[in-house]
């Protein structure tokens, strides 16, 4: 390669991931199964995830209403306050906080993790061992993450929207069976569905962008840094990407 | 020692990318037989090893072992092969997520070798007490030292009862002593298992000690072969540097 | 694995929390938009859904009961909208009630308003159609109300011009002023009183000579042979009826003025109404009145006499058979 340039670096770089991708579309569904490997995963990636997720989605809930209702107020539909925090919960800060922070979490670690087993030649000790480090490695973590991304989201929402509920109350009653009914009352299948199905398209951006940089990490601890941080940058910028292309998607769909 | 041939090299070549690392490379391995490659670090030693057990692709030439050709057989076959070649790996490549039984079971898991718990603790137990380290079982790699740790991988690779072990610079990373002992624990496995051994490296104890026979890898031939005494007293420059090495 | 006892259990909370979480939240949005149970459509037909979507509330009572399924464009001025109803209300919406699309709020969504009509009809049923009120969106009120808003501003001031000219107008007060017009109007009555007195003189005089050919005296046998003198009688009689004829019409014609001065001035104000109001005048007038009644009675009862009288039976007796064969004729006809 002579003088390659930032562009024709990027280009490579997007090339492999995709070629990794399809490789990873192209093995997924084949025996053999590793499914303890992925329940295994589905426990590290999803369950362990919850407390952070759970407790960004909190917050993030309880700050936008409370920012939102100064606005509201000045526009005489402070009432209205749980149907915007709850449409603007499931529909983008819910998912999206959701998979920034577990991009930052799983990401990070994935790409650390699948680093240091490349550069200990572990995925080579389990080729040998008569395992496809492939499937057993990328198939499973990338599975869990598409899996267990969207449970976290639901369940950041939910956390979310309870900590929305306290805003709410900070400064006005409101009854959560009123609460609950606004939020519902103002949703619909539209809502909650594109919603929930971006979240899958999270999950593998994040799960196979870790992979792809861990399995193609550079010998050395700094091949491991830089895997697991270039894995987050990433994965981060590919879920506001598809975030773009989601809503665009539902728009043409006509489910906006 | 019998005539029978578990391993074939032939013209192998393998490069990467201008990098000419292999050029017509030839080995053959007897059963029984410990075969030790002696080249400077980078001169294709690594990359050889990671041919035969079908790691990496090699360019041109074939490679034998047990009469599969690896490279055209598939993957279950391939499996089949890797089952019955031990690898002991130069950073031990033992899974750190995992206690030591773990990381043993793993490969008798992965190929289907054993089938009840019992058969497999059995073997764990057999293995780890061949290298001395039964009281490791329940512990994590990371609590290990590296003696240690080489030999649960060298008991990893035994777990299996391979034909050939393929050995990537065991003493590597190891102070003296230890891998003296490394060496000792080689000979002992090879004598009590006949298996035949193929010993990357270039530590010249460890060549001195282990092998029945020395082939040097220099500008991707196979540039000198002879048992150890034979080469000492080679005249040829680059044979020389390795033994002169060992006077020191 | 060893390391992570019950992993599998905190696991299988975890997967399971998050899917009864979504799978609640859709089954709570599918029950708000009534997609499950049991429910029935209704429709209408408008020319302007004043952008109604699919999924707007439907609104029975101010209570939601449903949503719009579907909105179908029949063609360039009929819109149908499908709507699904809670089955529980099918037994008090009723086939006359009325169907408006109205906004939530000032700004909010649109929704449909299901309103019962006073009259009493049977229940609807699945699929039918119902009838549309005059919608009414708030656009165009504010514009009918702007209109009707400067329509006000016009008449007011017109209002006003016309008060101040009223106030103005020297004529106008003059004329309500003006004592002449009830002078005027004690002149014509003073007038009909006289016409009905010389009715009443004219009776008297008929009277008078009737008795006078009851009594036989003098110039009986004349009359009796005398077919000039009959003839001149038969004469007399028909102008008499005539008399009394436009006697009624006067009379009538008095009634009407005497209602209408009393409608227009009673409330008037000034002279005009006092002078109505006078007990004498109105004395006077039924005084009138009287007279003409009591002049018509006397004549009647002669005319009865005469009719008896067997000298003029037969005459009578022509007369309504001739009258008899005109109202025949002008039935047949």
């Amino acid at each position: 390669m002579d003088n390659p340039t930032a562009l024709k670096l990027f280009l490579d770089e997007v090339g492999d991931i995709s070629r990794f991708a399809g490789k990873f579309l192209t093995q997924w569904f084949k025996p053999r199964y590793e499914i303890a490997e992925f329940v295994r995963q589905c426990f590290v990636i999803g369950y362990q995830s919850l407390p952070l997720v759970g407790l960004t989605g909190f917050i993030m809930g309880l700050v936008l209403t409370l920012q939102l209702r100064p606005s509201m107020v000045d526009y005489g539909v402070e009432s209205q306050l749980p149907a915007i925090v709850g449409i603007a919960i499931v529909r983008e800060i819910g998912p999206v906080i959701t998979a920034l922070i577990f991009a930052g979490k799983i990401g990070s670690s994935i790409g650390a993790e699948l680093g240091s087993m490349k550069v200990t030649e572990q995925i080579d000790a389990m080729e040998v061992s008569g395992t496809n480090p492939f499937k057993y490695l990328v198939v499973s973590r990338v599975m869990a993450a598409i899996c267990m991304l969207p449970i976290l989201a639901v369940l950041s929402d939910a956390i979310s929207l309870y900590g929305a509920y306290l805003g709410v109350n900070i400064k006005g009653a409101t009854s959560f069976r009123l609460f609950w009914m606004l939020v519902i009352d103002n949703l619909a299948f539209n809502d909650v569905l594109p919603a929930f199905i971006k979240t899958f398209f999270f999950g593998f951006a994040v799960g196979i962008i870790g992979c792809y940089k861990g399995y193609n990490s550079k010998k050395g601890t700094e091949g491991v840094g830089h895997s697991a941080n270039s894995a987050v940058v990433i994965s981060s910028v590919v879920i506001f990407i598809i975030d773009l292309l989601a809503v665009q998607i539902t728009d043409f769909l006509g489910f906006n | 020692m019998s005539q029978e041939m578990v391993l074939n090299i032939s013209h192998l070549y393998k490069s990467f990318g201008n990098n000419h690392v292999l050029t017509d490379f030839n080995l053959s391995v007897y059963k029984g037989e410990n075969v030790v490659v002696l080249g400077k670090s980078g001169s294709g030693k690594s990359v050889l090893i990671k041919c035969i057990i079908g790691l990496l692709k090699p360019d041109e030439g074939t490679i034998k072992v047990f009469d599969e050709l690896i490279g055209d057989i598939d993957d279950v076959a391939l499996d089949r092969v890797r089952a019955r070649v031990g690898f002991l790996f130069q950073s031990n490549a033992l899974y750190d997520s995992m206690t030591v039984r773990e990381n043993l079971e793993f490969p008798l898991r992965r190929h289907w070798i054993a089938v009840t718990q019992e058969e497999v603790n059995t073997m764990v137990m057999e293995a780890l007490e061949d290298v001395g380290l039964v009281h490791t079982v329940d512990m994590m790699p990371v609590e290990l030292s590296g003696g240690m740790r080489k030999r649960i991988a060298l008991a990893r690779t035994l777990i299996l009862k391979p034909e050939i072990i393929l050995y990537d610079e065991p003493t590597t990373g190891l102070d003296s002593i230890t891998g003296s002992e490394i060496i000792h624990l080689m000979i002992d496995i090879n004598k009590k298992y006949n298996t035949s051994s193929l010993i990357i490296s270039h530590d010249m104890n460890c060549v001195r000690r282990a092998s029945d026979r020395v082939v040097v890898l220099y500008n991707g031939i196979c540039y000198a072969s002879g048992t150890y005494s034979e080469l000492i007293h080679h005249q040829d420059p680059n044979v020389k540097q390795f033994f002169e090495q060992d006077y020191k | 694995m060893i390391k992570q006892p019950f992993n599998n259990i905190k696991l299988g909370a975890f997967v399971l929390s998050g899917l009864v979480f979504i799978i609640l939240l859709l089954y709570l949005i599918g029950k708000n938009q009534h997609l499950f149970g049991t429910s029935f459509h209704l429709k209408v037909r408008v020319d302007n859904v004043q952008g109604l979507k699919p999924g707007n509330n439907v609104r029975f009572a101010g209570i939601d009961v449903g949503t719009v399924k579907k909105i179908n464009i029949i063609n360039d001025s009929v819109i149908e909208i499908d709507m699904v109803i809670e089955e529980e209300v099918q037994s008090v919406i009723r086939k006359n009630a009325m169907v408006s699309i109205k906004t939530d709020g000032l700004v909010g969504n649109k929704v449909i308003e299901i309103t019962s009509a006073k009259l009493s009809a049977p229940t609807v049923e699945n699929g039918d159609m119902l009838t549309p009120k005059k919608l009414i969106d708030t656009d165009e009120m504010l514009r009918t109300l702007n209109k009707t808003n400067n329509d006000l501003a016009i008449i007011t001031e017109n209002l006003k011009i016309t008060v101040t000219r009223i106030n103005n107008s020297k004529a106008v007060w003059n004329l309500l002023n003006d004592e002449s017009i009830p002078k005027n109007l004690n002149q014509s009555l003073a007038n009909i009183r006289k016409v009905t007195q010389t009715a009443g003189f004219m009776a008297n005089d008929l009277q008078l000579m009737v008795s006078g050919v009851k009594s036989g005296k003098g110039t009986l046998g004349k009359i009796i042979t005398d077919t000039v003198i009959a003839a001149n009688i038969n004469e007399t009689i028909l102008s008499i009826q005539a008399i009394s004829k436009h006697a009624d019409t006067l009379v009538k014609q008095l009634n009407a003025t005497v209602a209408d001065v009393q409608n227009n001035l009673n409330n008037g104000p000034g002279t005009v109404n006092a002078l109505l109001k006078d007990s004498s005048l109105t004395n006077k007038l039924q005084l009138s009145l009287l007279n003409i009644q009591k002049g018509t009675d006397g004549f009647n009862q002669n005319m009865e006499a005469l009719k008896h009288n067997f000298f003029f039976r037969g005459y009578f007796k022509r007369l309504e058979k001739e009258k008899i064969k005109a109202n025949g004729k002008t039935q047949t006809n």
